[in-house]
């Protein structure tokens, strides 16, 4: 199959996106072997429930699930209608335990204490704002204390601040970003500009919330470098958004040293809908406790152990963990394989792109992980959220590409600049075809002339 | 098979505890005919999954989910999968809608509005008094004012309670009920002597929390009745916590009357785990609006909108409502004729459970739906709930049954009466030998003194 080569390994094999190798033998263990390693055809069979006329170039939103993490999902689920009673008395709390424990040494953390593993980063973003509301309510923040959040933020956690800082008295300050952006150093400026805007009124700053990769659009954010300047300007608490993160960029809980930090699984680490971690930093002393917002008979015992018992509920995609590592783990190199290929192919992809459409990338490939940002032709007229909407659903139904389209507004002074950018992403189902379908689709737009405002005709 | 007689439609059948009949065609659509309800032999088929080995006289606290609606279920699941984000904009809102539409005219609501769908009773709960909560920090409520709750209302509730209500500076009261109970005036006398307690302190009874069917011990408490109380005596709202209800006992929000109403789908209305519905009344005047905790980017666009998005997670239980209601419907009389079949088998094997271990049922036929509570006998000694609990495991381990056991700590004054209850449920997949096997345990466990 045509592709660009990557991991050279052996110069006889045809190489694929994925890494892939098509002289192994079909293996399901772990092996030194590179003969043992997941064949293409295993893995188009393992996506093989993916609509084939689709070109899916948006993981991001939804994430994927391999045939083989399904089954072990159904499997479960099964077993649990067999017999409940036993299920909840002698399996679940272990099953969860171990899904905690995979996950504490995925992303080094010290304690599985630290790993709470909750439905989303929207249900964990809920327990660390809803805790923001009690500490204003009972007096531990004063009104007026600052929460800083960054304007790309996604639309669901500006809604929590909204319904749990806002309202209970919070001061919420944004930080504006620009886009495209070239480096962290902009990123990093426009940080420290706001931390002085929230710091000038006098109050404290009680949280930040930040972004680990934005969702639209779509950039890697320094975040390490940020914690440190939160900790030296007396920035109380960082929670760090990634939901996104885990199987697309590096996620190192003593690396990045934030309080809070949450990543779905279901996206970037083929398990299904849904799972997320929420690590909560272990303190010396005493604090005031997260807790779940949905309150059942393990209340007060910590936020992990609440979190695993929310009244009766389907924990199956919480107790594939074990299942998803064992499919990574076929793959050369486990996650990190999968994601130092997936961040050269989207970004192969993307540079090829550009070059077709004449436009360019809305960041520099170091600040990005599996998705990449791609300017679209101008002469596509895309003016507002609604044509950039409007864009994606045409696209979908006529030439079955999925992928999100973010509207840029131009800034003061721009004339005739880009203002659509795809976000294109790159996962192990993913063939070149789908992005020459994308390539063709979009040329074919702009040689019949096609603009968004004809949609609204 | 061996069973009792039930519905005495046709002499010449042989009947089964869920009342259908053996010379039925197998038929998926609901008719008129007799012979296209669910046969005995498809009833088994749907419930092959559960573990035979097993007398599951335990549909109370996990419920049951038929062969036919976990296909339905997988289906969507693998519909999801398979397209997610053309899923996410043109069907999962339809589906939803749906949902709710059906539960809407299942329990006589007046508006679709009025029905959200939630995880369970446990999540609909932390909604309602997440609300209590804020009515108290934003100073609608003062400090001190009273919620009410039941004595024997879920444990779950009452860590809500304590979490939610007290935490931020609310007032809760417990009402005491008698167990065993004789009669629904029982439970008013309480109710209403716990109301005067409330406000003879001079505040206000913001919130009254009350169990249609309370869990352990399971008794169905007069909801109509203690709502109309509430409504006389000044309590602002009445929230029912109806986890068991729908499909046990008859729910209908204008009949009862009540301002919120929760029930589980996953126990009684043979829905996969897991889904609840939370029924608010509709209130002319706009008031302070209930929100999902977990909040997404439908907030502020009413709590069913905003409870049908949550985030990315698997919607399929609360998708797959139609093939539930389906399955229902293949039944003779639908829910209802379920819903009493259920109710009178139950009865039956109380009455036979309690002849046999010379003991008694916990509440009289008409206190309960489709669970009831039989004491157990005394010579078992069980003498605090860690003996229930151990009780219970030493059943499921060493003679295969699954039932729940009850502590009933005994009262001032009185001796050598019984202290531990068991209670039994009966389902569709029930058969009579369910409730032989445990019979018989716990005949050779007091022959054996154990």
């Amino acid at each position: 199959m045509d592709s660009p080569t990557t991991n050279n390994h052996n110069h006889i094999h045809t190489h694929h996106l994925n890494g892939a190798s098509t002289i192994s033998q079909p293996s399901k263990k772990p092996k030194l072997l590179s003969s043992s390693f997941i064949t293409p055809a295993e893995i188009h069979e393992e996506f093989s429930h993916h609509d084939p006329s689709v070109a899916r170039i948006n993981n991001g939103s939804f994430g994927c699930c391999p045939a083989s993490v399904i089954a072990a999902q159904h499997r479960s689920q099964l077993h649990y209608l067999r017999q409940p009673d036993n299920f909840y008395f002698n399996e679940l709390k272990k099953g969860i335990l171990q899904s905690r424990t995979i996950i504490k040494d995925l992303v080094n953390a010290k304690h599985v204490d630290e790993i709470s593993i909750v439905d989303n980063a929207t249900t964990a973003a809920a327990i660390v704002l809803q805790h923001t509301a009690w500490s204003f309510h009972e007096g531990t923040f004063q009104k007026g204390d600052v929460v800083l959040m960054l304007h790309y933020a996604y639309g669901a956690v500006k809604k929590s601040m909204e319904a749990y800082v806002t309202r209970a008295g919070g001061h919420v300050i944004e930080v504006p970003l620009p886009f495209p952006v070239a480096s962290n150093e902009e990123i990093v400026r426009e940080f420290r500009k706001a931390l002085e805007r929230g710091k000038s009124e006098g109050k404290r700053i009680r949280l930040a919330v930040i972004d680990h990769v934005t969702s639209m659009p779509c950039v890697v954010i320094p975040v390490k470098e940020l914690v440190q300047i939160c900790r030296e300007e007396g920035v109380e608490k960082v929670f760090i958004d990634a939901a996104h993160s885990i199987g697309c960029v590096d996620v190192d809980m003593e690396e990045i040293g934030a309080d809070f930090y949450t990543s779905n699984l279901h996206k970037w680490f083929f398990c299904p809908p849904s799972i997320a971690f929420l690590y909560t930093r272990k303190t010396p002393k005493g604090g005031s406790e997260l807790h779940h917002p949905v309150v059942s008979h393990e209340y007060g015992n910590g936020l992990a152990v609440e979190s695993a018992w929310i009244g009766t509920r389907d924990y199956s995609a919480q107790l594939v963990v074990p299942a998803a590592l064992e499919f990574v783990n076929r793959f050369q190199g486990g996650i990190e394989g999968i994601k130092k290929r997936n961040h050269d192919a989207v970004v192969e992809m993307g540079e090829m792109l550009a070059q077709s459409w004449g436009t360019h990338l809305g960041s520099p490939p170091d600040m990005c992980g599996s998705m990449i940002m791609v300017g679209l032709p101008t002469s596509l007229g895309i003016a507002c959220d609604d044509d950039a909407l409007g864009l994606r659903v045409h696209l979908r139904e006529q030439f079955g590409v999925e992928v999100p389209i973010y509207y840029r507004p131009p800034r003061d002074g721009e004339v005739g600049c880009v203002t659509g950018y795809a976000r294109i992403s790159h996962q192990v189902y993913n063939k070149v075809d789908d992005y020459h379908k994308f390539r063709d689709a979009v040329n074919q737009l702009v040689n019949n002339g096609f603009t968004c405002a004809l949609l609204s005709g």
